[in-house]
């Protein structure tokens, strides 16, 4: 009845080494089974989509036909010729330079004036956190009307303070800083995670760092940032990654324009793949701009990972 | 155990079987024709009722709930996984592509009598039959372009109302009167101009003035052209860009319409189909709807959608009575409720230009542009048209709004050429 034993059951007290040998095997089994909808799922979700979208890249296929090898072809198309793609790997890194930094030390300050006690503290802790659990697509649209140039909330309140307006979304140069500015409200995500690191900072530190006559900067500098660096590198890492797959801003409130000034690379992945009714979608070439991502994922994250590591405090002292 | 396996299996394979595709029915028996469009929930509703009327032994008609956002990528998914009901909404892009690649029934044959070729607009048969001479779909309904006015604006400015042989120049002058008045940023947002398709309208002025249109067909094209009538169209229009009466490119005009009603933009280049929401809301301004401007002689934007049917549907002949019965009879029942767009078989227009009997304007415009002897398309219809796009936002768009020169045309217009002879 109990076929499956877990690793530490052994009959007879697992004196035998033959008994040990059957338990080892048929424990493996089970662990493997165990894993097995894990193992099933990465395959049939990630595995086989990885491998399938690399042979899509070699290839033309609109999706409506059989695919058609055509080597290199898109890759090549895509450096070479593509009006669209340089643009749009340059709005991905400007998006990326502005967006990342910004949302660190905006989350850094506000998980710092969180982490403080005052009256209050927990409602202010709440709304801050409150852009986060909001629909996404709802705020964004709701962004989409306050920057409205014409009518927006925005230029409105600017116009009444008697302050300089701008285009906004509307505008080759500011659509970018728009975008950012929009993708800020969720900094919330980013302020919970440096609270947890700060609250985790052992006090007496600082008050050792007191006693030696150490003031607020200084013991920011050099207890606070040391202490917390491994969460500033996981932030890095995760900002960054969800910086380059930026997507549901820029759809909603530019559709990748002016010109190609909001044309993220995933939002061009997308719209080679799913492009507008009575366009045929280019499944080959999107296939091939997702490996592009996916490489620039992976070597941005490495360097960051190579950078930062330099600085990043570790406690490796023996015991 | 084994038995009861095998039986569990084919249970599962019968369950399997019944839900998946459209079946449609045996040949011979009750057939089921299943119907998508991309109409609002409303429209739809309308067409139901419409189609609940049909009557014809072993034929039931099932219109799809389909949500009218995102149609492409439904209807795109739908294509990819072979599952797309017997007839659907399309556009002549979608219809041209779709026939290339042998995936539509050729309805051409099936064309005669009461129903026959000669009783649709001529322009849209012409557009929707391929090269080769098929018919991938019927064109049901046209899609007529114009400029719409806030007469108000105009009168307040004191600046003749637009009307039938008005002139490219008189609309530049009229916009940059009408520019910075009550609440206007622009005198004129032309997002058919200064958008992804703006060098297919330029044509307008090109060919109206005698020049030659931006490309020679927009389904089978052989070559793109800016000759000298095009370019001097496209200065006068970066001229209005520069003086800040013409939206830029890049303006959002997603919310152009209700900035209209507002009043706060008094003159927009748009479709009739305008017309049907401001029947049921109605602008705070007094409005109309013109011609488009032209040089010398009338010209137009052609545009129409139909109705397409995938290759393999089972039931072809039950699905063409139904084809058939839309276009001869639901839109008697829906455009009185929704006067969207004028049938492009023209014994059904009568109940559309009834509806729109409180805006004769719309009316007058209509007709006029659907018995224009010069029309221009409004986009390429191929498989690369995307790249075209693409093309259009890195050289021309810039062109427009003064970034770079006008002598960058041919520039641009060489790499499109380039697109069309290697066929993307």
């Amino acid at each position: 009845m109990n076929r499956w034993r877990l690793p530490f059951q052994r009959e007879n007290g697992g004196r035998s080494r033959n008994t040990l040998s059957r338990g080892a095997g048929s424990d493996t089994l089970a662990a493997y089974l165990f894993i097995a909808p894990a193992i099933i799922g990465f395959t049939v979700f990630v595995g086989y989509p990885l491998i399938r979208s690399f042979y899509l890249a070699l290839t033309k296929y609109n999706g409506l036909t059989d695919p058609v090898f055509v080597g290199l072809g898109n890759f090549r198309r895509l450096f070479t010729t593509d009006p669209a793609f340089w643009p749009a790997l340059r709005a991905t890194g400007y998006l990326v330079v502005l967006y990342v930094p910004l949302s660190l030390i905006l989350g850094l300050a506000l998980a710092m004036f969180c982490n403080q006690r005052f009256r209050g503290v927990r409602i202010v802790r709440t709304l801050s956190y409150l852009p986060v659990v909001l629909p996404a697509v709802a705020t964004i649209t709701l962004w989409k009307f306050i920057l409205n140039p014409q009518v927006g909330l925005l230029n409105t309140i600017l116009e009444r303070l008697g302050l300089p307006t701008s285009l906004w979304l509307q505008s080759p140069t500011m659509a970018m800083p728009s975008v950012v500015l929009m993708m800020l409200w969720g900094v919330g995500g980013t302020m919970i995670i440096f609270l947890a690191a700060l609250q985790a900072v052992p006090t007496e530190l600082y008050e050792a760092a007191k006693v030696d006559g150490a003031g607020p900067w200084s013991a920011f500098l050099r207890i606070t940032i040391p202490t917390i660096s491994p969460i500033i590198l996981l932030q890095v890492i995760l900002q960054t990654t969800a910086a380059l797959q930026t997507f549901n801003q820029p759809k909603i409130l530019t559709n990748g324009g002016p010109g190609f000034s909001t044309n993220v690379l995933m939002l061009s992945i997308y719209n080679n793949g799913f492009p507008n009714l009575g366009r045929v979608p280019q499944l080959g070439y999107a296939s091939a701009q997702v490996w592009v991502l996916f490489i620039v994922i992976i070597a941005v994250i490495a360097l960051a990972a190579k950078f930062t590591s330099l600085w990043t405090y570790s406690d490796n002292t023996p015991d | 155990m084994k038995t009861k396996l095998i039986g569990a299996a084919l249970a599962c394979a019968g369950l399997l079987t019944a839900c998946g595709g459209s079946d449609s029915g045996a040949a011979d028996g009750p057939v089921t024709v299943t119907v998508m469009t991309w109409e609002s929930t409303q429209t739809n509703a309308v067409i139901k009722k419409a189609l609940a009327e049909f009557k014809e032994p072993n034929i039931t008609v099932e219109l799809l709930d389909t949500p009218s956002g995102q149609y492409g990528d439904k209807l795109s998914s739908l294509t990819q996984a072979k599952k797309l009901p017997d007839l659907f909404w399309c556009g002549n892009d979608t219809e041209q592509q779709y026939t290339q690649q042998g995936l539509l029934v050729d309805w051409s044959p099936k064309l005669s009598g009461e129903f026959g070729a000669d009783k649709f607009v001529a322009s849209a048969i012409k557009n929707w039959t391929t090269a080769d001479g098929q018919l991938g779909g019927l064109p049901s309904l046209m899609n007529t372009y114009g400029v719409w006015y806030n007469a108000d604006a105009f009168t307040a400015a004191g600046v003749p109302i637009p009307k039938s042989g008005w002139t490219w120049d008189e609309m530049y002058a009229a916009a940059q009167k009408l520019t910075g008045k009550g609440g206007a940023k622009y005198g004129l947002v032309a997002d058919q101009l200064t958008g992804p398709d703006g060098p297919f309208t330029m044509s307008m002025y090109a060919v109206s003035a005698g020049g030659a249109p931006f490309t020679d067909d927009v389904n089978h094209p052989t070559k793109a052209e800016a000759d000298a009538k095009y370019t001097e169209g496209v200065q006068k229009l970066v001229d209005a860009v520069k003086n800040g009466s013409v939206a830029p490119p890049g303006y959002d005009a997603s919310n152009a319409q209700s900035l209209f009603a507002a009043g706060k933009v008094p003159m927009m280049f748009g479709g009739q189909w305008l017309a049907a929401g401001f029947q049921v809301d109605k602008p705070k301004v007094k409005y109309g709807f013109a011609p488009f401007p032209q040089v010398t002689t009338p010209a137009t934007l052609y545009d129409s959608v139909g109705i397409c049917t995938p290759q393999y549907t089972k039931n072809q002949d039950a699905t063409f009575k139904v084809l058939e019965y839309i276009n001869t009879k639901v839109w008697d029942a829906v455009l009185p409720e929704s006067p969207v767009a004028p049938p492009a078989y023209t014994p059904a227009q009568a109940k559309y230009f009834g509806a729109l009997a409180e805006q004769p304007t719309v009316v007058d415009t209509v007709k006029a542009d659907l018995a224009m002897e010069k029309t221009v398309g409004v986009r390429f219809t191929t498989q690369w048209a995307q790249q075209v796009g693409d093309l259009t936002t890195a050289d021309y768009q810039p062109i427009l709004a003064g970034k770079k020169p006008v002598t960058d045309l041919p520039a641009y217009i060489e790499k499109i050429n380039g697109l069309i002879k290697s066929g993307g």
